[in-house]
């Protein structure tokens, strides 16, 4: 087994989903570090975010994190070979008013690891979008477009749920443009 | 009203606050409940924590507002919407009815 220092993003999140995993706790990664993971690094987050399931007891999880070196700070887990920070944001797996319920595993060689998949994704980036205008969010939100497949008419289906259909249809071009672009 | 469902007073107070007002902060919070400003800070830490509120910084002041990515939002509006027609008229007035107009620099009152 790698050291946490040598592992790359996925590899930390899949190490870190599989502790938990066998202490009964079961998490799926979300926000920004899995547009790190399907933009192939081209965008780095500096925080890995993993929802749970099923809620925990603060104590379970600071103890089964504790067993692979990592300790709680405020509301985050660091460990000292990384200056990758993990939180556990308030559930459920949500995007605006939906669950969130597309998941996707990915096989690393520290472990399995449960995430969004690229289409939740990009509603999860956009929610944030929309939401508080946050264009970083957006461009996170193209990256994914670029690099995966993914399905525009259901995140149509959703924008349209948030009342944000006006707001979506201003940056469709801008995903569909860009995996254009790439074919 | 909502205090044994939501388990403290003050949590029902910042959040009909903030219902009423749309954000607010903690000082803010507490003058107009009359009230000690550490409880209404303890609640809105719990809030922003859970997910329910979000807050950003003005100067040097933190205001909080509902978050609007919080997928029971609507759901927890009606509920506020409806404790809200339970109270006091005066109550209900001294909530929504705010100056929310601008209101130019040092113009005399």
């Amino acid at each position: 087994m790698k050291a946490v220092i040598e592992m790359t993003v996925g590899e930390l999140a899949a190490f870190i989903a599989s502790q938990l995993d066998k202490h009964g706790i079961e998490v799926v990664l979300t926000g920004g570090s899995c547009v790190t993971l399907y933009s192939r690094q081209q965008y780095v987050s500096a925080d890995l975010d993993f929802v749970e399931r099923r809620s925990t007891r603060r104590k379970d999880l600071r103890k089964a994190l504790a067993g692979i070196g990592f300790q709680e700070e405020n509301r985050y887990f660091k460990h000292p070979e990384t200056k990758i920070i993990v939180e556990f944001p308030p559930g459920p797996l949500a995007a605006g008013e939906e669950p969130l319920k597309d998941i996707i595993v990915m096989e690393f060689a520290t472990g399995s690891l449960k995430l969004i998949s690229p289409t939740d994704c990009i509603k999860d980036r956009l929610a944030a979008f929309f939401h508080w205008h946050d264009r970083q969010s957006l461009a996170q939100a193209v990256l994914v477009a670029q690099s995966e497949e993914i399905d525009l008419n259901e995140i149509e289906r959703w924008s349209r749920g948030e009342g944000k259909l006006q707001e979506f249809r201003k940056i469709r071009k801008q995903l569909v443009g860009e995996k254009a672009g790439k074919k | 009203m909502l205090e044994p469902l939501l388990g403290s007073l003050n949590c029902e107070r910042v959040l009909m606050f903030i219902y009423g007002r749309e954000e607010g902060y903690p000082r803010e919070i507490a003058r107009f409940y009359d009230t000690e400003l550490y409880p209404v800070r303890k609640q809105l830490d719990k809030l922003e924590a859970g997910g329910i509120l979000a807050s950003r910084l003005a100067g040097r002041t933190r205001i909080y507002t509902f978050n609007p990515r919080y997928p029971f939002l609507k759901e927890l509006k009606g509920l506020l919407k409806k404790a809200l027609s339970f109270y006091p008229p005066e109550e209900q007035e001294q909530l929504l009815m705010v100056r929310r107009r601008p209101r130019r620099r040092g113009k005399p009152l």
